[in-house]
């Protein structure tokens, strides 16, 4: 087992650029496997802190429905009732997607609203939280 | 998968085909970069006399839907005016050579695109001429060129919400994961939309520097990449080039070259066209979005396994993040700033 993935990852990565892209003759092939070394080292990262940055998203979007509970029917509803089936990405991803859909639903119909503002930028604050979340690192 | 001897061997074929016997083909480079096509540099010797000509091929997949007779047809028609292109050779769409279309240019050499390692002398210069370009594209007649030939031709009061539209569409079609940034920026661009457009421009679609060559002394010798070109509003291409994306590090200037101001100043000089902000502003939001859209198709051909390309993944990932926070920048109000 290699207990601590992303950093197996950066390794690797880092083998890749430094050791075995040198001995390359085609550009083309340098440049396309000094990008996947780029990658691989994002790779790393999400996979350190991606599931956990998806339920800090969740966290924040359970909060901004108990403030639009009104807004919400009955669809919507079941969809934010749902918590995750497992810690698997793919589980994660799911229930993060139905999260959004509705927040997108709702951020549409409180933007116009004046009498809606409140929630409004409280979902604007939550989507700069969140890309800043998932700010990849590292990239030229 | 075509390997480079293969397109060695048949592109020595297809060119003696046209140019005879004596057609030789002594090398051949794979240019990384190009998503949209394969990008390959061929070294030729044409009896005797050496050439180099670029052969782009169709790949599976792209980052951009486009048609091959677009982009060539855009560089026969700009070829003959004071915009500097490849010479346009040949439009291959038989795929008995390459198992995939093609077409062919004459290269261009000694000259290159990273702007990285020039001196302050030789960005403002290379800006200077790049915007001044701009401004002139802007202010030609596309029916002049005959570009009604091969382009739809929008009303001036429809170039936004036809962009619009289209783009908003390749978004919801290819989206892996629900975009709710990029979504709110396109409820903002419907309550928003501009002016019409003051007059019908060709519209290249990838104005940005990356996209064009220059040469030793910081000349621009070829504006490359029209697979986007478009008629329509002449604040779009101005709007693209100033993306922050393009100058990551250094928002502050267009495309890693000049302030944006001064950019703006010489476009509006060299085409003799208005740039009211609030136009500009709407279409630097729009830019944006188009942009996050073509991301997004990217990451889905990565993901769907039409093409494994690197730099597919990094667009579909390390951009669609950048690009919505350059989306949040326009759209954030000032009370929701954290």
């Amino acid at each position: 087992m290699i207990p601590n993935t992303d950093d197996a990852l950066r390794m690797l990565s880092q083998r890749l650029m430094t050791q075995l892209l040198p001995d390359l003759r085609s550009t083309y092939s340098l440049s396309d496997g000094a990008l996947i070394g780029l990658l691989m080292n994002a790779i790393a990262d999400e996979t350190a802190e991606g599931i956990n940055r998806r339920l800090e998203d969740l966290k924040e979007m359970r909060q901004i429905f108990d403030s639009a509970t009104s807004l919400l029917n009955d669809e919507q509803k079941a969809d934010i009732a749902n918590t995750v089936e497992s810690y698997r990405l793919a589980d994660v991803n799911k229930l993060h997607d139905a999260y959004t859909r509705v927040l997108i639903d709702v951020h549409g119909r409180c933007e116009s609203d004046e009498n809606m503002q409140t929630l409004n930028n409280q979902i604007w604050a939550y989507l700069q939280r969140h890309a800043e979340r998932h700010t990849i690192r590292g990239m030229p | 998968m075509i390997t480079l001897d293969q397109v060695q061997s048949a592109s020595a074929t297809f060119l003696q085909e046209k140019w005879g016997d004596g057609v030789e083909v002594t090398n051949i480079e794979k240019i990384f970069g190009g998503a949209s096509r394969e990008t390959y540099r061929l070294s030729l010797l044409v009896d005797g006399e050496k050439r180099g000509v670029i052969l782009r091929r169709d790949p599976p997949s792209s980052l951009i839907d486009t048609e091959r007779e677009l982009e060539f047809g855009a560089y026969a028609r700009i070829y003959p005016t004071d915009i500097p292109v490849p010479e346009p050779l040949f439009l291959v769409n038989d795929k008995k050579y390459l198992e995939q279309p093609f077409s062919v240019m004459g290269a261009i050499d000694n000259c290159q695109t990273d702007v990285s390692l020039l001196s302050v002398q030789q960005k403002d210069k290379l800006g200077t001429q790049k915007y001044t370009l701009l401004g002139k594209l802007a202010a030609k007649n596309p029916l002049d060129l005959r570009f009604d030939e091969l382009l739809p031709v929008p009303d001036l009061n429809r170039c936004a919400i036809e962009q619009l539209t289209y783009w908003q569409g390749v978004i919801n079609d290819d989206e892996i994961h629900p975009q709710p940034i990029a979504q709110a920026a396109i409820r903002w661009l419907h309550k928003n939309l501009p002016a019409a457009a003051q007059k019908l421009a060709i519209v290249h679609g990838d104005y940005r520097t990356g996209n064009f060559l220059f040469n030793d002394e910081a000349e621009i010798t070829a504006v490359l990449d029209w697979e986007m070109c478009h008629l329509g509003d002449p604040l779009e291409d101005l709007a693209w080039s100033l993306d922050p994306l393009w100058s990551w590090e250094e928002p502050h200037l267009a495309g890693r070259l000049i302030p944006v101001e001064k950019a703006i100043e010489l476009w509006k000089e060299s085409s003799g066209l208005e740039c009211a902000p609030q136009n500009l502003h709407w279409w630097r939001v729009f830019v944006a979005l188009k942009a996050i859209a073509i991301w997004i198709s990217s990451s889905e051909n990565f993901e769907k396994g039409e093409s494994k390309d690197s730099i597919l993944a990094m667009a579909g990932w390390v951009m669609t993040d950048r690009q919505s926070r350059i989306l949040l920048g326009y759209l954030v109000p000032k009370e929701a700033i954290v």
